[in-house]
């Protein structure tokens, strides 16, 4: 490659860039003069409270016991979370959102067909419910929430930094990896998540999914998630993934199967392919690998040969050189949700 | 919940964040004059992620917003390096808040004289960002109106290199097949 002049402005200067890049620097910044943040007389910043060396003297008795009781505090768990109703009548345990009402531990908030509401997940994020959606509160803790969704449709925005939001589903849990997203649960207790900025993993029974903005998976009672595709594939590329997933037809019908998704793969499906790789029959997985190193060669220390065998370690390798995040970070914060 | 939004993969936070975690930690400690220089150096980051949604109009009294509200949960926020992610996050949630209370409108007349050709049609081409998907429309409003390059873009915001690439590429194909169209 010579240069990229839209990415780094490397090389030969793109006529339309340049021209946008003139055109749009008028509404910089830089053209008026930059205004000074002003901190507002009620904001401050948390300073150690540390005023004098009296103090720190009549403090230092009390600070172990206050060590002891804010490393109990800081996973206490939250009272609840504030649900705010957006249309209709949400309800909480059969009482009516009007305005704002708290969700507990073990409470369930339900939509009818006219009802929404939001929920402000404490200060990492927020979600909202649709219509026709029963979701529970599981637990709620700093650096950690949990909720349950049992049916219907809510949306995820979550701000902070990843996996300390998940939803539990009929066959997966899905872990908020710093991202916001869609999650569907029908009546027949199947999954669906669409993810539009971030990434989130779907986990059960060691089964596990990596879901990519863009991407969409699906997850199944009794067989977990499903292998993640991105939106714009083919219908017959996610017909003959779904023949994969359910370990439908002959072995002979999951090899056209697996034809129709070698032929028509793009580059961008390389996330779909990795999945694959631990999927498929064991006889099979050479002619995935072997598609997938087309498009993303297995770095140093992958080889075929482990790959077909499964190892882990030689699929996380790989899967880091996709450009979609480091799979260790996701098991990292995974684990801590396997262990409730 | 918005518009959907191709590759933005949050970017794991690596080694090369020292002097933001050290200013983070500095404020977080309640060193105000840190905070100054984190607003100082993500300033045009945040700006531009905003832009990218709202109103030019509307853009300033918001990037003070999210550096108030940012500010008030530094504590909050126990990975330092995480610090871009974290701010990029508040910023767009932010601009989406903004956008829920009052609907989206692009003023083009209220505070730029009417004779300014090159600003007004800035505003039209800042539109036809607006309505790319978030991610595309985010990237070129840094690159093309607060004029970072894709390195320096998925530095501050924590996305990978490769999402903001990609997201780059493909929202100028996606800018150009709409400027063909737009009438002269």
């Amino acid at each position: 490659m010579t240069g990229d002049y839209l990415w780094d402005r490397s090389g030969l200067p793109d006529p339309d860039v340049v021209r946008l890049e003139r055109l749009l620097g008028t509404l910089r910044e830089a053209d008026h003069p930059a205004r000074p943040l002003v901190f507002p007389i009620a904001v401050r910043v948390r300073r150690p409270a540390m005023a004098s060396i009296m103090m720190v003297t009549a403090l230092a008795a009390t600070v172990i016991g206050l060590i002891a009781v804010s490393w109990r505090g800081a996973s206490a768990p939250l009272p609840g979370l504030e649900v705010t109703r957006l249309e209709g009548t949400p309800t909480i345990e059969s009482h009516p959102v009007t305005d704002r009402l708290e969700l507990r531990a073990g409470g369930w908030l339900e939509t009818d067909a006219q009802a929404r509401a939001s929920i402000d997940i404490a200060s990492i994020g927020r979600v909202e419910v649709e219509p026709g959606t029963r979701l529970g509160l599981v637990s709620t803790r700093p650096g950690q929430h949990r909720l349950q969704l049992t049916r219907g449709t809510m949306h995820a925005l979550i701000w902070a930094p990843p996996g300390q939001f998940a939803v539990d589903t009929p066959s997966s849990v899905a872990v908020d990896l710093g991202c916001a997203y869609t999650l569907r649960v029908d009546d027949d207790g199947v999954g669906h998540i669409r993810v539009t900025t971030g990434w989130v993993g779907f986990e059960w029974s060691g089964r596990e999914s990596f879901i990519p903005a863009g991407a969409v998976c699906l997850t199944r009672p009794a067989l977990g998630p499903g292998t993640p595709y991105f939106e714009d594939t083919s219908a017959p590329f996610r017909a003959a993934l779904e023949v994969l997933d359910l370990q439908a037809g002959t072995a002979a019908e999951r090899s056209a199967a697996l034809d129709r998704i070698l032929t028509e793969v793009r580059a961008k499906d390389a996330v779909t392919l990795w999945h694959l790789l631990s999927r498929v029959d064991r006889s099979e997985r050479g002619r995935v690998f072997d598609r997938l190193a087309q498009f993303a060669p297995p770095p140093s220390g992958v080889t075929r040969a482990g790959v077909l065998a499964g190892q882990k370690q030689m699929l996380d390798d790989w899967w880091d050189t996709l450009g979609l995040g480091a799979a260790n970070w996701w098991r990292v914060w995974k684990q801590q949700w396997r262990e409730k | 919940m918005g518009k959907p939004s191709a590759a933005a993969t949050p970017q794991r936070p690596d080694s090369n964040s020292d002097n933001i975690v050290r200013l983070v930690e500095a404020a977080q400690a309640g060193d105000r004059s840190a905070f100054a220089e984190i607003f100082a150096v993500y300033r045009r980051t945040v700006r531009g992620i905003v832009l990218s949604r709202v109103p030019y109009a509307e853009v300033d009294d918001l990037v003070q917003d999210v550096f108030l509200q940012a500010m008030q949960r530094l504590s909050s926020l126990r990975d330092p390096a995480a610090f871009p992610g974290w701010l990029a996050a508040i910023a767009r949630n932010r601009a989406t808040d903004c956008l829920r209370s009052a609907p989206r409108t692009t003023p083009l007349t209220d505070d730029l004289p009417i004779a300014d050709a090159d600003r007004t049609e800035a505003l039209l081409v800042l539109a036809l960002i607006q309505g790319l998907p978030d991610a595309y429309s985010e990237t070129l409003t840094l690159r093309l109106v607060e004029g970072m390059t894709g390195p320096e873009i998925a530095a501050r915001t924590g996305l990978t290199e490769g999402s903001v690439r990609v997201n780059l590429h493909r929202g100028m194909k996606q800018l150009r097949e709409r400027l063909e169209r737009k009438p002269a």
